[in-house]
């Protein structure tokens, strides 16, 4: 988000076109994505230090075709942020499933098509739904059908548009993790790119095909507005591959030519006209318009942080205290259970969670935020703990409390007021942890500007309004903090004489 | 009503106490003194449990310990033990998150089930002996030491119990915070509250113990009424740690 902000106020310098840069360099730099999977570029499985992908191969041939000695440099960025890079000029142009819209054609330039995609409903086998219709009616439970979609893509446009009132749209980060959901039986469908879904059907037994395919779109290479000499030269090139059979050969290779391809050589000229510029609402407008969306995205935040705090402060209290006075065997376990959680990033234990376990997307998405903090706030409370003085403990034991009585009425009272500090510091940062919370599907505050910002391009605006929102949610925490230290040092957290 | 029998404490290789016997009856006030490190701390501390021992046994009434105990037996016998002594340690101790009301009334609820509204008319009666009535909404931190020594003092005083141990309750104090405390100590005294005093001001012990004890290297080398030990010291250590003290 932050990035969005820099990148927007460092507009880039007015210099020549690119492709003149591309010749003097000898490379022609695209931005994508790896994560995104096959068979768009992924990782090379006979040479793993390297991208493979139908894509790959186009730019390698397409950067030959902008001059002799031209090779392709792959570049590796944040799928939903290629275009917010390419502004910035860390490379020349963003090729990775790009489909063409005319927001996007309103501020960059677009190549004609290297492929025509359309969506592919996929399902349980043996699923009684043989359509994309078929969602058009209620489940026979009442319940709405929810469809997996990979956030902010063409099939997440298509399911929302074409939403009957049956449908409920759970959006994921990347397109083969809906496919696992939907396979494990977390979800009844998820619509997917018909590359990816004819590339990752195999992977995925337990999933069919379901009807034939619904929508059609463009994917394109988009270059920067300043550049339409290399913009041209691309577009040419395309055609020239798709002319020469030389793009059937390659998307054969990957096992997504069809029929529908065929139009790449017969139906296009040149680059995809431009829509009229519409006259849609821009800059600030647009912030009030999708207001009510990055209210309830704060919700989210918030149900998220107040659910998971409580519960990372009370796990992390109980292991504190089991490692510091509990029985025997248990101190290393939970210590190890510290270490393992400190250990692993959040992200990895909410796929466990959800992934592996199935658990609802909240309970995941709580049940992992409150376990990855209870880590850090056990060793919190264990310095809080260990700050009590020892004389404490000595005076309770010495008027007949039995030690369990002595560390709930004496030791872990002075301690709590100890961590107050700490602890809401670490309430902060948890606040911006939620965003991690997007894989399991909820759309928290980050997430939901990252799709506003993408598909309004109104970055600056949204940016500006989620660190508001995520200023105002955490500045009282913050004086909270600062009010609760104020007092500690005033009551003087070891008091009397140690 | 208190007997010890051939107390025996190791801290590891250590043995810091080589079998103490002593034995103090109903309404004796026992002072011990001894030079720094002699045991004499950890000797209180093995009396009321907060401390398990190699060697011997203590007894008080029913509360038993013993050495032979397993950890869990030691720790029932402890509670006991506690419940019939009250400890003043040498740093007060005080809770430090409660009022002074607070600490006193907390064992007495939350140990006896005493009912609130008797556990405080309770201690503004101790508080009161204490002379620190007129502070039961202060916090620990806002007492001079004297008067949260004596806070102390009641708060131990609130649990009834049969013997009172101090260990050094005024050391950490000036002369004039040391007057106020040694004087509620010698009321108690007064009163008949029996109590085992380890101190090193020897003006309090000559005046008011009934039996004086004198530690060295981990044993009591020798017991005598205060005149007797003060005026005629029979054994060395003795006579050596008297001139240090005359001359400090
Ligand atoms: N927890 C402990 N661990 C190891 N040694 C200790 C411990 N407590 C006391 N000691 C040692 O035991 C000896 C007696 O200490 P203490 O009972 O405090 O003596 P006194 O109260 O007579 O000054 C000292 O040598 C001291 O260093
Ligand atoms: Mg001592």
């Amino acid at each position: 988000m932050l990035a969005g902000l820099l990148l927007a106020a460092l507009a880039p310098p007015a210099r020549a076109d690119a492709l003149d840069e591309v010749r003097a360099r000898g490379a022609l730099r695209y931005g994508s994505d790896m994560e995104g999977g096959g068979p768009y570029a992924f990782p090379d499985p006979d040479s793993p230090r390297s991208v493979a992908g139908f894509e790959v191969e186009i730019m390698d041939r397409l950067a030959r075709e902008l001059g002799a000695g031209v090779r392709a440099e792959f570049a590796q960025g944040q799928w939903d942020k290629l275009l917010w890079v390419l502004d910035s000029g860390r490379y020349d142009v963003v090729v990775n499933g790009y489909e063409w819209s005319p927001i996007r054609a309103e501020d960059y330039l677009a190549t004609r098509p290297y492929y025509i995609y359309q969506l592919q409903l996929m399902g349980p086998k043996g699923t009684p739904a043989r359509a994309w219709g078929d969602l058009k009616r209620p489940k026979p439970d009442g319940s709405p059908w929810t469809v997996a979609v990979l956030t902010a893509s063409a099939a997440d446009d298509f399911a929302h548009d074409e939403n009957a009132g049956t449908t409920r749209v759970v959006r994921f980060d990347g397109a083969t993790d809906a496919m696992m959901a939907v396979q494990n039986g977390q979800y009844d469908f998820t619509l997917q790119d018909g590359p990816a879904a004819t590339y990752y059907g195999d992977e995925f037994p337990g999933l069919e095909a379901v009807g034939p395919p619904v929508s059609r779109g463009y994917y394109v290479v988009y270059a920067r507005k300043s550049d339409p000499a290399l913009r041209d030269a691309l577009d040419a090139g395309i055609g020239r591959l798709a002319a020469s059979g030389e793009l059937r050969r390659i998307l054969e290779k990957y096992g997504i030519w069809n029929d529908l391809q065929v139009g790449l050589a017969t139906a296009f000229q040149g680059p995809i006209d431009a829509p009229p510029v519409r006259q849609a609402d821009r800059g600030w407008k647009l912030v009030r318009h999708y207001g009510d969306r990055l209210r309830d995205a704060a919700l989210v935040t918030l149900g998220l942080s107040f659910g998971a705090m409580p519960l990372a402060m009370a796990i992390g209290l109980a292991v504190a205290l089991g490692r510091m006075y509990g029985p025997g065997p248990l101190r290393p376990a939970l210590g190890a259970y510290v270490e393992l959680i400190r250990g692993t990033p959040l992200m990895l234990q909410l796929y466990v969670l959800f992934f592996l376990l199935k658990l609802d997307p909240w309970v995941a998405g709580i049940a992992g935020l409150a376990i990855n903090y209870s880590a850090y706030e056990a060793e919190i409370y264990r310095a809080g703990l260990q700050a009590v003085p020892r004389g404490q403990m000595e005076a309770a034991l010495a008027l007949g409390m039995s030690r369990s009585q002595a560390l709930r009425r004496v030791i872990v009272p002075q301690a709590v007021r100890i961590v107050i500090p700490p602890v809401s510091n670490d309430f902060i940062a948890l606040f911006k942890d939620t965003s991690v919370c997007s894989v399991v599907t909820l759309i928290e505050l980050t997430k939901e500007y990252s799709i506003l910002a993408n598909s309004t391009r109104a970055v600056v605006e949204f940016a500006t309004a989620t660190a508001a929102i995520y200023l105002a949610m955490s500045l009282p925490l913050s004086w909270f903090a600062r009010w609760s230290e104020r007092r500690l040092g005033a009551e003087g957290a070891k008091g009397g004489l140690a | 009503m208190i007997e010890v029998e051939g107390l025996v404490k190791r801290f590891g290789a250590v043995e810091v106490l080589r079998g103490v016997d002593l034995s103090v009856g109903r309404g004796e006030v026992a002072c011990l003194i001894g030079p720094s490190g002699s045991g004499k701390s950890t000797f209180l501390r093995c009396l009321n449990g907060l401390e398990r021992f190699q060697g011997g046994r203590v007894a008080i009434g029913d509360a038993v310990l013993d050495a032979g105990q397993s950890p869990r037996e030691h720790a029932k016998a402890a509670r006991r033990a506690c419940r019939r002594m009250g400890m003043v340690f040498q740093g007060f101790n005080l809770f430090v998150h409660q009022t002074v009301l607070q600490n006193v009334i907390e064992a007495p609820v939350h140990v006896l089930g005493m009912g609130r509204d008797e556990a405080v008319e309770r201690a503004r009666g101790l508080l009161d002996r204490v002379g620190m009535l007129h502070r039961l909404d202060a916090r620990p931190r806002e007492l001079s030491g004297g008067q949260q020594q004596r806070v102390a003092i009641a708060r131990a005083l609130a649990m009834g119990p049969e013997v009172m141990l101090f260990d050094e309750p005024t050391s950490a104090l000036d002369p004039k915070m040391t007057a106020e405390v040694l004087g509620v100590m010698t009321d108690l005294a007064r009163d008949g509250q029996t109590m085992i005093v380890v101190t090193h001001a020897m003006g309090f012990a000559r005046k008011v113990a009934t039996i004086v004890h004198v530690f060295g290297e981990g044993l009591i080398v020798e017991s005598g009424p205060p005149d007797r030990i003060f005026d005629a010291p029979a054994h060395d250590a003795t006579r050596s740690l008297l001139s240090e003290v005359q001359a400090a």
